[in-house]
């Protein structure tokens, strides 16, 4: 029989904190965590502003040496793989390790050690190329360094799906849990790309903000938008079994209810207009739900023209009439676009809605597009009371993920 | 510098967090250090730069402490000079 599946902790570092109270706290108070790029010099680049993680210190999960010899995107996963587990009181030992499953994905990977690697190659030869250079690009490097420092056994994963990656992780790892392959789950997300080679690549592609004022830049559903922000950072959630949870007496925090994937089987980079995919996605995590218990949607909301005008398509597809009465919010507005850590931190986020009561805005939502008609909670947090609630992503490669999260009941 | 010293700032490089007291002649690379064999052919790396030479693969396989290192190096500065 299916088990029910539940969230017992969390744990995050983006550019507005080193951990979930400190975020959240910026998101509710409207913070944009944008900025000017301080991790290299961008003089030649044309775009010059990033979401970066800010006083971020690898020592503080990791010994020297290990630090030295890991992507700055696995020390991401890794704190907040860290912060959820010790949040959950999830205790692993000699007699539980086994039962116990990580799946933590990326969107790019080590792309940095790859890029500065490959500088030594075609500047020094190949004898001067660092021997860790494939155990520190290698998507699965996160999850690794999350089995290595914590003693987990069972089940190791990583998964790809561009900005997909950190909602399809919780959705496969629900699946995981419901069907009883392991007894709980880390499920996280995490992505370094602001780097040379991800600002040129997303700059080239069109696809990022030419804003010159870095907190303005990030506008999701604003007629002004011009493209993405990118954001680094990592987020971690704990799921296991309802009687699991109940069993070693855990703090309950919601309960995954709804997982929905779908592809558009259209283009690499853009969207399919229409919306139809990601209503789709919507429809099969809302599947035997009464949608109209939906009181809150997290947006993939990137701030690129083609996203947020697909994106409000695909709710009103999936929802009608009713879609103009829900809330709808991006947090990509304050933290950037975080990546394969985006999808984790959104639904994280959709958790916090339903405990505390309060939907973090979407900020600099100055001027409405006609084509973004809904209600998008603009530029302050909003009291509501929400037991029910979806977070959206999308990727390149025509992704469209969507996870649902409730409030838990008690029994 | 000495070959010792470029020993220790080769490790060092590889692993910010060693111990300099613990960087002696006789101290096992992996047991004492947990230099493991990525880090050695990192510290290889450091040190043909630094003396202009190149260490041969079977030449690293019998290094078992930091001393083996020393006289490695020792060795090829030697046959470079003489």
């Amino acid at each position: 029989m299916a088990n029910r599946v539940v969230i017992t902790g969390y744990g995050a570092v983006t550019p507005l904190g080193l951990n979930i109270d400190d975020t959240w706290r910026n998101l509710i108070a409207g913070v944009s965590g944008v900025d000017y790029i301080s991790l290299f010099d961008t003089t030649d680049y044309k775009v010059r502003i990033g979401a970066e993680v800010k006083d971020f210190n690898p020592i503080d999960y990791l010994d020297p040496g290990t630090a030295r010899h890991t992507d700055r995107f696995a020390q991401f996963a890794l704190a907040a793989s860290l912060q959820a587990i010790e949040s959950a009181g999830l205790k692993i030992d000699e007699s539980n390790r086994y039962d116990f499953g990580i799946l933590v994905g990326s969107g790019v990977g080590g792309l940095d050690s790859l890029t500065q690697q490959f500088q030594n190659l075609s500047t020094r030869g190949p004898a001067r190329v660092s021997p860790y250079v494939v155990p520190m690009m290698i998507a699965d490097a996160a999850s690794a360094q999350v089995s290595i420092k914590t003693g987990i056994r069972g089940l190791n994963l990583s998964l790809i799906s561009a900005c997909a990656t950190g909602t399809d992780v919780i959705g496969i790892a629900y699946k995981m849990v419901k069907w009883g392959e392991v007894k709980a789950m880390v499920a996280g997300g995490a992505d370094a790309a602001v780097t040379p080679m991800g600002l040129a690549g997303f700059a080239q592609a069109g696809a990022l903000s030419r804003n010159s004022e870095p907190k303005k830049a990030s506008r999701p559903f604003d007629q002004e938008r011009d493209g993405f922000v990118v954001g680094e950072g990592g987020a971690a959630l704990i799921l296991e079994s309802l009687d699991y949870a109940k069993a070693r007496g855990a703090n309950i925090l919601a309960e995954v209810v709804g997982y929905g994937a779908t592809s558009d089987a259209y283009h690499v980079t853009a969207p399919l207009e229409s919306g139809e995919a990601a209503a789709k996605a919507i429809e099969i995590a809302l599947a035997g739900i009464d949608s109209d218990e939906v009181g809150y949607i997290n947006a993939h909301g990137t701030s690129t023209p083609l996203n947020d005008a697909s994106e409000t398509r695909a709710i009103k597809m999936a929802f009608g009439d009713r879609a103009y009465k829900i809330p709808v919010s991006s947090i990509k507005s304050m933290l950037g676009h975080m990546m394969g850590a985006a999808g984790t931190i959104e639904a994280i986020t959709c958790c916090q809605v339903i405990n505390k009561g309060v939907i973090p805005p979407t900020i600099n939502l100055e001027y409405p597009d006609p084509e973004c008609d809904l209600d998008y909670v603009p530029n302050a947090a909003r009291n509501a009371d929400v037991r029910l609630a979806i977070s959206n992503s999308f990727g390149f490669g025509g992704h469209n993920s969507v996870v649902a999260i409730g409030r838990y009941n008690g029994r | 510098m000495d070959v010792l010293d470029e020993v220790k700032k080769a490790l060092h490089k590889v692993n910010p967090g060693l111990d300099d007291g613990k960087i002696v002649p006789g101290a096992l690379l992996k047991d004492d250090l947990d230099v493991d064999s990525l880090d050695l052919v990192e510290v290889a790396m450091a040190l043909e730069d630094v003396y202009s030479l190149t260490l041969q693969e079977d030449e690293m396989d019998n290094i078992k402490t930091v001393g083996d290192i020393v006289s490695l190096i020792e060795a090829r500065l030697k046959v470079k000079s003489g």
